[in-house]
């Protein structure tokens, strides 16, 4: 079964009487183990892919199936709960929750879906030491480099045992070598299994998924 | 997401921006000390009254000759000045008889009271004497005896002196069976009044003596048909204003006046208690209210805050709805916030108000014309409430802010550019 499949989404936002389409009846699909990179220039609705894909919004028209359950079905809630659950989100900044420490943010997924402490203490400490950074444990956000971000913001994301990993322009506010080093976490992780998708407009990081998805325009380009 | 870890997620954010945190918390502290300072001074009032009144009985009905249209205040704490100033209208044997017929009336005790000079072991001083129907006065006094016994029928020259005239006026206490001369006559102390911290203190520094002695020994001049006053009891407390009534229109007709050319007062002092205790409550509640205008002042602080808070963590509030937490989590996030900025006030608010209150009898502030000095009384009831009130202020006004946070779509929430 795929994990998450797009169905001719579209999605409109409207500004008064002016209505913008973001997406012109985009369709995907994304199998267990792959690493995908959504591919396109600016203003081609890769944000707006994003949100579908991790379900953080609600198509227009067309249908999004996570796990093939329709997720217009859910409820506000049931829906917060599974994306919660399933999808490890890694955005391009202000990841962090400034005021929770290193330890403490890879354990606040765990908190929100009332894992055990047990749980909680063994795999946030297990997520720190895979992504290197069990010695900054005690140190806040505002105390880490912006790679050291985003590698405990893969391991937050990672702390609920998602479906995906999805991560937005992950690499965007890193120099090129912190940038590779989150990259290569990525490529560890799904050599391991984890499935994930990269929305991204660098062709050079795109290269580095094993599927590229290249959009134009709100769809698919052909 | 567990009740506790919500806390500390709102906890590590009330550590984080200490500064804010505090001044919001300050906004707080001053209402609820307010709040509290003036309800404890409020009560400290209404303790005072209730003192100074207690020694009236809830039954007691007095008649005073002259007429006070403002019946309350005045007319009970100047009898004295009224009956001085009064003495071709006083009572007479007639209204004595008018009032003992009058149905609900237990004792009558016609009473002379006026001046005299008292000369005791070579000091000499005035001295309020009451001269009191020595049949009814044992059955009527609530003061109580400290020392020997009260008047008996057939005492004559006995005297009963007020605790402060034994025990403060003399350089030597008064003690039992000494002789003093009052008015020029020879007396003999047979009994010494409990303290009873009466208006004034009249009760404590009077002596007592039959009313026909008393007649003799007062500058005033009183004819011996006459009283300067009449304290009656009344056979239930709870017909106090029936029979006051009654002795009114009794009075009025045997003395033949109308409402107009009145010219006696009958005081129920229960009846004034109730109007003291009334004015000193609607001003304390008074008070109250302008202290709840600072309270209002910290919760529009507090709301404030929480706005300002909700603004600048749009991201963060978008984050916990990715990893799937949900409005009422945020909800909750929000509220317990500011729930702790109101808790936090409000304790040291009732420390602060607390200290206020307690620092008001040594500012000897005279309680607006009431005499004595002003005090205050904080209870627990007070420390509770203003505990409580200050959490429920807190969480009202983080509502609204925290609705408005809750309800942020997850994709606007992230998006949203610091």
């Amino acid at each position: 079964m795929n994990i998450i499949e797009l169905e001719d989404v579209w999605k409109i936002y409207r500004i008064g009487e002016v209505e913008i389409p973001a997406l012109r009846g985009l369709s995907l699909k994304v199998k267990p183990g792959e690493f995908v990179a959504v591919m396109g220039p600016s203003g081609s609705g890769k944000s707006t892919a994003m949100n579908m894909i991790g379900c953080l919004d609600i198509p227009t028209k067309g249908r999004v199936l996570l796990e093939g359950q329709d997720i217009a079905a859910l409820s506000e809630i049931e829906l917060a709960r599974i994306r919660g659950k399933k999808i490890g989100f890694v955005f391009q900044s202000h990841n962090l929750y400034p005021t929770l420490t290193t330890l403490e943010n890879v354990q606040l997924p765990m908190r929100i879906h009332e894992f055990s402490e047990v749980q909680i203490w063994d795999r946030s400490e297990e997520l720190l030491q895979l992504v290197g950074l069990s010695d900054r444990a005690n140190h806040y956000p505002s105390q880490l480099s912006g790679g050291q971000s985003q590698r405990v913001a893969i391991a937050r994301a990672l702390s609920t045992y998602p479906l995906l990993l999805l991560a937005d322009e992950p690499t965007g506010n890193l120099d090129t070598e912190a940038g590779g080093e989150v990259l290569d976490i990525f490529a560890q992780l799904n050599a391991q299994g984890v499935t994930v998708v990269m929305i991204t407009h660098d062709e050079k990081i795109a290269e580095r998924a094993n599927k590229i998805v290249r959009m134009i325009d709100g769809a698919l380009a052909s | 997401m567990r009740l506790l870890d919500i806390f500390l997620l709102s906890l590590s954010h009330v550590k984080k921006s200490r500064m804010r945190s505090w001044l919001t918390i300050i906004g707080v502290i001053i209402g609820v000390a307010s709040v509290v300072a003036i309800i404890s001074i409020g009560q400290g009032m209404q303790e005072n009254m209730q003192e100074r009144l207690g020694n009236f009985g809830a039954d007691i009905i007095t008649v005073i000759p002259g007429y006070f249209r403002a019946t309350g205040v005045h007319s009970e704490m100047h009898t004295d000045r009224s009956v001085s100033t009064s003495s071709s209208i006083n009572l007479t044997d007639k209204d004595y008889k008018v009032v003992k017929q009058v149905p609900g009336v237990m004792y009558v005790n016609g009473i002379v009271s006026g001046k005299a000079d008292i000369v005791y072991d070579n000091e000499k001083t005035v001295v309020s004497v009451t001269g009191v129907d020595t049949s009814v006065w044992r059955l009527m006094d609530t003061t109580g005896i400290d020392e020997g016994r009260y008047l008996q029928t057939g005492d004559s020259n006995s005297i009963v002196v007020g605790y402060n005239l034994a025990y403060g006026t003399f350089l030597q206490p008064v003690t039992l069976n000494r002789p003093l001369t009052v008015g020029g006559k020879n007396f003999r102390v047979v009994g010494i009044l409990k303290q009873s911290g009466g208006f004034g203190g009249g009760s404590d520094t009077a002596v007592y003596m039959p009313a026909e002695m008393a007649r003799g020994v007062i500058t005033e001049k009183v004819a011996n048909n006459q009283f300067t006053s009449m304290v009656i009891k009344a056979s239930d407390a709870s017909l106090v204003e029936s029979i006051k009534d009654d002795i009114d229109q009794k009075l009025m007709s045997s003395r033949q006046v109308n409402p107009r050319t009145k010219d006696f007062t009958v005081i129920a002092s229960a009846l004034i208690r109730e109007q003291m205790s009334g004015v000193t409550q609607t001003l304390s509640l008074f008070l109250s209210a302008i202290a709840a205008v600072s309270l209002l002042v910290g919760a529009i602080g507090i709301a404030n805050t929480m706005f300002m808070s909700v603004m600048e963590r749009t991201k963060q509030i978008g984050l916990l709805k990715a990893m799937g937490a949900g409005e009422r989590e945020i909800m909750k996030l929000f509220l317990i916030e500011a729930g702790m900025f109101g808790f936090v006030g409000g304790i040291i608010g009732v420390v602060f108000g607390s200290a206020i209150s307690l620092l008001i009898p040594f500012l000897g502030v005279q309680a607006l014309g009431f005499g004595g000095d002003m005090r205050a009384t904080i209870t627990a009831e007070t420390i509770l409430f203003a505990l409580g009130f200050s959490v429920v202020i807190g969480i009202l006004s983080g509502i609204i802010p925290a609705r408005y946070a809750a309800r942020m779509r997850p994709v606007d929430a992230i998006r949203y550019d610091q």
